[in-house]
């Protein structure tokens, strides 16, 4: 009867599992509420835990233009600016002074002392030999044409004459260094522009600018795998697919120090474990708080004070095709749909307030924004008039096709507020509308961004922008000026390209800012993209952390980060 | 035996060539640039791109490139992948975890399926038989997601029995869990192959004759009964080796395991066709074996069945 008695204790412990599991499906309770032994495990190591994902790229930060290496690469590298995790404002960091009386030639002078962590100093080389080789096309950065402003960068850069998909390739530039970086002395050194940008201070914080080592040059390829960093964080390993650690600098010369000895880069493939991970306290940081607890604000209840919310720099739009007659439709269609979205049901109820209607292109965090935004009555939810600008748009004599789609791509969490936006239309327009708006999605990403940069969108698509640096400039420039890189749809104004111009090459600040303010206004006009919403920000930390901040770009101030004492 | 063994083994080369084939003809048909989304929502620089697909050989025609796949693959050089990591460390590292899991979901599926079967196939009737089959039920209509956020949630965020998720080691006692929800699904499947299977030879013939010829129960069942009844779910638990393995991806991610499942849902996402390929080869790999490994095993169990 072996047999016989061992499946029994088998089969028992199965109906055990499932009785288990068939009680837990109900009730809520208080999450991590268990072991409160009262010593902090965190605290014998200084070792804190992050939620984190696999770069694409190896530590050059001239090449990394994507969340996962950027988080990263921030905590490992300094740049002359910082972004003060509270009010975005930029702050000298590595520089001692940036000064410009023109805002065309600038003096940037380094702080003394500064040093890699392979123990060389920072000098003003450094920098201008990292530009130098982010910039220069045959090393295809990925961050090249940040530097298109610099005098000189198109000795350097070469456009391919028939596009990446052409069998030519892009000629050899004429020199391997722009003429407008010049190195004064050890620390100093100056940068001239092509014309006068007031922005430009305010840029360098974006981790394209930072410097690179002498170890660098001798070999990228290893030195990515491997860097030598300037941060308050140095690279220590990295597992792939797993981890990333980084450990503080002990001397690390700015005035705020790091509070923790190591953080380990944890890598998730999914947001909900690494959310359940947090719950428990295993993971001490996570900013992507998964759907699911979002639901009901769960995760409020869950977490406690250990939740943390707040906003950040990124904003949902709707851009058309404008280089498509049939789906482009005129400024009154797009206007018409614009006013049929009812944003405040839309935020409350799919994304629970997590985030908040706009109504203006730019973040509510940078400076330059106003209440109310530039589309104003544009952007409130009006079915009347909707109605009425949707017979104006017919009579202008513009027939929507019979089904308006809304683009978006179908691996991440865009479906559901695609529908409801196309439901509120629908809904406003009315049943004799002559057209219904439906949400159709592509299945990856790659195929998303493929019809968006061969310009075969066939109908609105969803635009999300995720600020560069914390500037007015930075919603603009890049997403509305004629032939911008971001420029989906093809926009194109030359008043406001005028306007923008204007306003990058004022002297004044306030000034400057000003004149973005009236391009912002300009866009109404054409309605070529319709704002949405602006993302808040929900994230979470275990019982063993304190002084956790965020910063406006979504991610982890480092420094920030301190373990709670027993 | 030997030579059938040889015979299916050598059958396995042209299989091989034509799913490889079949594999890098399907991710290079896959719409969309595979460098389009790497630059978020800017269009990429012509220069990566070009560079990008000058390194991955994606400018030359489609033969080439798999000529240059197999030349590689067989010098045993898989090169390295769109984030310009070596591949071949990648699943050294991520292999060893999904063996682990896959085995032991295959393990406790063999064990707790088989046994509840048998218990149940000699008590047909009686209550265990009757909580056996409810229970199998239950557990067939539970998808593996949910099995999975259960478990986690109930024994990982509410009593704190077990992490959440499972470490880089993934250690056995580790993937316990994960392992058991794996195989919650095929293991109801087992169960009630195997009763099936028990109750229709308890009527056979070479049982009864067993029995008149005055065995002890024990052996009836132990030898004759269990070792003829096992052939039905050993071809289910030897198919499902295979897709053990591939079809971890969903409680890899409940669970953060680093195995093939992950690394193969991200390439696929990505179009990084440098690690697709060599996975989905390896699996087409895993599934040929696991077949081959159960057809030997028909030969052992059932001495009526012999391999010329």
């Amino acid at each position: 009867m072996r047999v016989a008695k061992g499946a029994q204790i088998a089969a028992g412990t199965a109906l055990l599992a499932l009785g288990v599991a068939a009680c837990g499906g109900g009730g809520s309770g208080s999450g991590g509420s268990g072991s409160d032994g009262g010593t902090n495990p965190r605290a014998a190591d200084g070792t804190v835990y992050i939620r984190g994902c696999e770069p694409q790229t190896g530590f050059v930060p001239g090449n990394i233009n994507e969340t996962c290496g950027g988080t990263i690469n921030q905590f490992v590298y300094d740049q002359l600016i910082k972004y003060n995790t509270d009010t975005a404002a930029p702050e000298l960091s590595q520089a001692e002074s940036i000064e410009s009386p023109d805002n065309k030639v600038w003096t940037i002078k380094l702080k003394p002392g500064l040093k890699w962590s392979d123990g060389t100093p920072v000098t003003a080389k450094n920098y201008v030999d990292a530009w130098n080789y982010t910039a220069y096309t045959p090393n295809a950065q990925n961050g090249g044409w940040w530097f298109g402003s610099v005098e000189g960068y198109g000795d350097v850069a070469t456009e391919d004459p028939d596009g990446a998909d052409g069998p030519k390739e892009a000629p050899k530039p004429a020199k391997e260094t722009m003429s407008g970086l010049e190195v004064i002395d050890d620390l100093t050194f100056k940068v001239t522009l092509q014309a006068p940008e007031a922005v430009f201070r305010t840029k360098l914080g974006y981790t394209t600018f930072s410097p690179l080592p002498d170890a660098f040059f001798k070999d990228p390829k290893a030195f990515a795998a491997n860097p030598v960093t300037n941060g308050p964080f140095k690279f220590v390993k990295w597992d792939h697919n797993s981890q990333i650690v980084v450990e503080a600098v002990a001397d690390y010369p700015g005035a705020e120090k790091p509070k923790v000895k190591k953080i380990v880069y944890k890598m998730y493939k999914d947001d909900d474990a690494a959310y359940a991970d947090l719950v428990s306290n295993n993971l001490d940081f996570t900013e992507l708080v998964p759907p699911s607890a979002l639901a009901g604000d769960k995760w409020k209840s869950d977490l406690g004070d250990r939740a943390i919310e707040g906003q950040q720099g990124v904003i949902q739009t709707m851009t058309f095709p404008l280089y498509d007659k049939e789906f482009g439709g005129n400024a009154d269609f797009r206007k018409a749909l614009s006013l049929a979205i009812d944003r405040k049901t839309i935020t409350d109820k799919i994304f629970n307030k997590g985030r908040v209607p706009i109504d203006g292109w730019i973040s509510p965090l940078v400076e330059g924004y106003k209440t109310p935004g530039a589309c104003g009555e544009f952007c409130t939810f009006d079915p009347a008039k909707a109605k009425e600008y949707l017979a104006k748009a017919k009579a202008a004599g513009y027939t929507p096709p019979k089904e308006y789609p809304i683009w978006y791509n179908g691996d991440s969490a865009h479906k559901e507020w695609v529908d409801a936006t196309a439901n509120s239309i629908n809904q406003a327009l009315g049943a004799d509308a002559g057209f219904t708006v439906v949400g159709k999605a592509t299945p990856t990403f790659a195929e998303f961004r493929d019809l968006i940069t061969n310009r075969k969108m066939k109908g609105a698509f969803r635009t999300g922008w995720q600020m560069d640096y914390p500037s007015i400039e930075n919603f603009l420039n890049p997403l509305y000026k004629t032939g911008a890189g971001s420029n989906d749809g093809e926009f194109s104004d030359k008043e406001l390209d005028a306007k923008l111009k204007e306003a990058d090459t004022s002297t004044d600040p306030a000034q400057s800012i000003l004149h973005y303010q009236e391009a912002e206004a300009m866009l109404v006009k054409e309605m070529n993209a319709i704002p949405l919403w602006s993302y808040g920000l929900q994230a979470g930390t275990s019982k063993w952390v304190t002084g956790v901040k965020v910063t406006p770009f979504g991610v982890l101030d480092p420094l920030s980060i301190a373990i709670k004492e027993a | 035996m030997g030579r059938y063994a040889i015979r299916r083994l050598l059958q396995l080369i042209p299989v091989l060539l034509g799913t490889t084939f079949l594999i890098n003809y399907m991710v290079w048909q896959l719409p969309g640039d595979p460098f389009a989304a790497r630059c978020g929502q800017r269009a990429c620089p012509d220069s990566y791109i070009s560079a990008m697909r000058a390194q991955f050989g994606l400018d030359q025609p489609m033969l080439v490139q798999y000529w240059h796949f197999l030349k590689n693959l067989l010098s045993g050089d898989l090169g390295v992948n769109f984030n310009q990591v070596s591949v071949a460390s990648q699943l050294a590292d991520a292999w060893p975890i999904t063996i682990r899991l896959g085995l032991m979901a295959v393990a406790i599926e063999a064990i707790i399926g088989i046994a509840a079967g048998v218990l149940s196939g000699l008590k047909r009737g009686g209550f265990i038989d009757n909580v056996i089959t409810i229970s199998t039920l239950f557990m067939l209509s539970l998808p593996i997601f949910v099995t999975g956020f259960i478990l986690q949630w109930l024994l990982g965020v509410q009593l704190q029995w077990i992490n959440p998720t499972v470490s880089d080691a993934a250690t056995v006692g580790e993937l316990l869990i994960p392992a058991f929800v794996l195989a919650s699904l095929n293991l109801a499947f087992t169960a009630r192959l195997t009763r099936t299977s028990i109750v229709e030879n308890r009527r056979s013939d070479y049982v009864r004759t067993a029995i008149s010829k005055g065995m002890t129960n024990r052996r009836v069942v132990g030898v004759h009964l269990l070792r003829n009844s096992l052939i039905p779910a050993l071809t289910f638990l030897g198919t499902e080796i295979g897709s053990l393995m591939s079809g971890a991806i969903v409680t890899e991610g409940i669970f953060n395991i680093h195995g093939i499942g992950g690394l193969l849902f991200t390439a696929i996402n990505n179009h990084d066709f440098t690690i697709v390929v060599p996975v989905a080869s390896l699996l087409v790999l895993v599934y040929l074996l696991a077949n081959l490994l159960v057809d030997l095993l028909y030969g052992v169990l059932d001495p009526r069945i012999r391999y010329e």
